[in-house]
């Protein structure tokens, strides 16, 4: 299993109004324990108000620079997590995180010869421009296509380092920004680069079509990769299979949290047996809990990380009883018949359920 | 190889006359690298499709809506018809003509007529999930060129050409237009009567420029080639002449190509393995196909591209040349007095390189054949490509 490392923040950058980016100190011993893909996040361990909680967060730095673990982490509306990092945290302050981890990343290697198509909006851009830097770096003959959504022209993260980035690699990097609300009074930031223009909208439907369009592959051998809140995943996957492109050429990395809101009702005070570390549990799942935080708020250790239904950290076996899942962007169709279900997504719907931790 | 007499330079003279050696060679290396299938704007839309014979494949590409390009091999799973002819515009899907077997632009086999009836058993799963659909083969581009390759995990394009592309001209061939005399053909094809790698020897052999061709290829400067060998890709920069040079804005036949230096005005005529040169000089960027039709005949195929400027620039650009000085005295005199239908009274150095391969080709069945020395610098690179053929065969004959 894997366990949480204490780390050292060893500076936090605001990096807009509403986001912070945290850099990690990681000891030359432990190098290789947080060895990453780009693409892959961290989990951070957090007591907050005497519960504790977790949160994945997508490195935004490069496993190719020399570079320290960086985050890049923006407000949620009421979220717990989000604001105490940009509210609290600061440079010398120690964390509790677990490394790296993820299916979301780039298999990048020297002679790739490659088009990479990057969509993101928001804080999706974390994910996106550790690929991004990751490409350029190494694939010296790979080409990358990229289209980022904002709100307004204060609201673009890492804009200082994505118009550097335009600049030395002109002639294999595209960017293009799409704002939903800009600003007509262009900022002092936005004054001094030239060149910069923007489109006005979203990453929505016809944005995507409009890209791919505009900026057809040179290297035949695409890929596609998503990242960005709301549905603004789904959009934008929707769109590229209607113009079919093949969905094993397709990647998306969600962060949770979009979930519509759900009214299933769960059976009141259900029976949870769960067979975990071979020991066997019996407790009763109190109303509006989860199995996993049931199982947490009775002392059990039990694994998991985003706590949002994305990484399948969480996962187990359902042998008897019936439950409903929240939110899974994590299970295949398949994985969900054979009786796989995440625990932080599971609120019971029978009077007993039993599972297993495999 | 038993008479050591009957040698070219590497490779026995039977390579360049058998059918034994013409098998090897179209199984070995035309099915096993990446081939030239045509210019990018051959498949501009969405659904448009080529097809190209390449070694014992026949393989068409075709344009997704996504713009990117897919190669499927061009024959029904059913019973091997071939599906597409040579080009066309704006399909949804792909039908065989034989049986109505009917593929999507994935090369997803989506109907067979009356499957029930006449295939009951044939798999009881969507149709494309029956293991029917098409074969998939690769496609790329490299400088603006359609390369395929029969294998669907070909290594990549850019570890087969990355060697040489920095030698190549700063022509972008995108940005050019094509020039045809006659609508839809290309600029040149002739069947020339030779094994291919006489043509493709005629084309690297630097040692010929001043001499077969000394009176139409003068205005560019072969004391001052530069030429060399990255992986198995030949390379070749020549300047002007400085008297050329001195006029070239007049003198030039067509609009000069914008990308070109001023201080390094010239020619780049690499020949990229196994069968495809291009010529990118001062005004036009061309493509050189030999295309291996049986041992001792090749098609060559021309097509060309010149600056993407009005008619009238041309207009203009032909007029300044027609009344250049430059060439009255260079470029364009046949070495032997006689007829204009005298290959080599003919001031066309394409002429005169067809009919140095041929009557080449005609002393490969004598007897007393053999060559009798190389060149040490201008002709290193024709036994250097033979070494090239013959490693790649060797090398391609052992994996099998
Ligand atoms: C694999 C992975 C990678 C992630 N990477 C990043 C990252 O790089 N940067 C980053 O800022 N966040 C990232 N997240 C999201 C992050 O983990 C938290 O979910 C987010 O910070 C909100 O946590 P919170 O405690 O502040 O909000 P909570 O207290 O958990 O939630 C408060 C409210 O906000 C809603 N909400 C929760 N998450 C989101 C969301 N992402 N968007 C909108 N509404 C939400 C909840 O439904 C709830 O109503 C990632 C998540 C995953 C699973
Ligand atoms: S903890 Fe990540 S899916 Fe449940
Ligand atoms: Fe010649």
């Amino acid at each position: 299993m894997r366990n949480f490392y204490q780390l050292k923040i060893l500076g936090i950058k605001k990096e807009t109004e509403d986001s912070t980016s945290v850099a990690f100190d990681v000891p030359s011993e432990l190098y290789e324990t947080f060895n990453y893909k780009p693409g892959q996040y961290l989990t951070l361990k957090f007591s907050i108000n005497g519960e504790e909680v977790r949160r994945s967060y997508s490195l935004c730095s490069s496993p190719v620079l020399e570079e320290p673990l960086r985050i890049g982490v923006k407000r949620v509306k009421d979220g717990l997590v989000s604001n105490h990092i940009n509210d609290n945290l600061k440079a010398g302050d120690t964390v509790d995180v677990m490394p790296p981890d993820g299916r979301f990343f780039a298999d990048v290697k020297k002679d790739s010869y490659k088009t990479y198509y990057l969509f993101s909006a928001g804080s999706g851009i974390t994910p996106i421009l550790s690929i991004l830097k990751t490409v350029l770096l190494t694939e010296a003959r790979s080409y990358v296509h990229m289209i980022y959504g904002n709100r307004s022209q204060d609201s673009i993260m890492f804009n200082t380092e994505l118009n550097a980035l335009q600049e030395h690699y002109s002639d294999r990097f595209i960017l293009e920004h799409t704002l939903s609300r800009p600003k007509s009074n262009w900022s002092d930031l936005w004054k001094t680069s030239k060149e910069q223009s923007y489109r006005k909208g979203r990453v929505d439907t016809d944005a995507v079509k409009w890209f791919v369009n505009e900026y057809p592959p040179y290297a035949q051998n695409a890929q596609y990769y998503i990242c960005g809140p709301g549905t603004m995943i789904e959009n934008t996957k929707k769109a590229l299979k209607s113009i079919d492109v093949p969905e094993d050429r397709i990647f998306i990395e969600s962060f949770g949290g979009s979930a519509s809101v759900d009214t299933t009702k769960a059976y009141e005070n259900a029976k949870l047996t769960a067979h975990l570390n071979g020991e066997t549990i019996q407790i009763a799942i109190p109303q509006g809990k989860t199995v996993l935080r049931t199982l947490i708020d009775a002392g059990k250790k039990p694994p998991y990380s985003c706590e949002g239904g994305v990484c399948s950290t969480c996962m187990c076996k359902l042998t008897s009883g019936k439950i409903h899942m929240n939110n899974n962007l994590a299970l295949s169709d398949k994985e969900v018949e054979q009786g796989y279900i995440l625990s932080c997504q599971s609120i019971p719907l029978t009077e007993s359920i039993e599972i297993e931790y495999e | 190889m038993n008479n050591q007499k009957n040698m070219m330079h590497t490779l026995p003279v039977e390579a360049y006359t058998s059918k034994k050696w013409f098998d090897l060679e179209q199984e070995h290396i035309f099915s096993k690298t990446w081939q030239f299938a045509g210019l990018i704007e051959d498949v501009e839309n969405a659904g448009d499709y080529i097809s190209v014979q390449a070694g014992l494949n026949n393989i068409f590409v075709v344009k997704g809506r996504d713009n990117r390009l897919r190669a499927f091999h061009n024959m029904c799973r059913h019973r091997g018809t071939q599906l597409l002819r040579a080009v066309g515009k704006g399909q949804k899907a792909i039908t065989c003509p034989y049986h109505d077997w009917t593929y999507d632009l994935e090369g997803k086999l989506v109907s067979i007529p009356k499957k029930e009836e006449e295939f009951p058993d044939l798999c009881n799963k969507e149709l494309h999930e029956c293991g029917l659909n098409l074969h998939e083969a690769s496609v790329d581009i490299f400088k603006g060129m359609l390369f395929v390759h029969p294998d669907k995990n070909a290594p990549n394009i850019m570890t087969f050409f990355g060697e040489v592309e920095p030698y190549l001209g700063p022509h972008i061939p995108e940005e050019l237009i094509e020039y045809q005399k006659n609508k839809d053909e290309p600029f040149y094809a002739k069947e020339i009567n030779a094994n291919w790698k006489i043509v493709v020897e005629n084309y690297i052999d630097q040692y010929h420029l001043a001499h077969l061709h000394e009176g139409t290829l003068n205005m560019y400067d072969h004391a001052k080639a530069e030429f060399g060998w990255a992986g198995p890709h030949y390379h070749f920069y020549e300047p002007l002449v400085p008297e050329y040079l001195a006029d070239i804005k007049n003198a030039s036949p067509f609009p000069l190509i914008d990308k070109m230096p001023e201080n390094k005005m010239g020619a780049y005529v690499p020949w990229l393995f196994p069968n495809i040169g291009i010529t990118e000089s001062e005004s036009a960027w061309n493509t050189f196909h030999a295309i291996p039709l049986a041992p001792d005949r090749t098609l060559v195929v021309i097509r060309s591209k010149t600056m993407n400027v009005s008619e009238w620039e041309y207009t203009k650009q032909y007029t300044k040349s027609m009344t250049s000085k430059v060439w009255k005295t260079i470029g364009n005199k046949g070495k032997y007095e006689g007829d204009a239908s005298d290959p080599m009274a003919s001031g066309d150095f394409m002429a005169e390189d067809v009919y140095a391969c041929e009557q080449q080709q005609k002393s490969l069945s004598s007897p007393f054949f053999s060559v009798g020395a190389q060149a040490q610098k201008g002709e290193f690179a024709v036994s250097k490509f033979q070494s090239v053929v013959k490693e790649w065969i060797e090398k391609h004959r052992n994996d099998a």
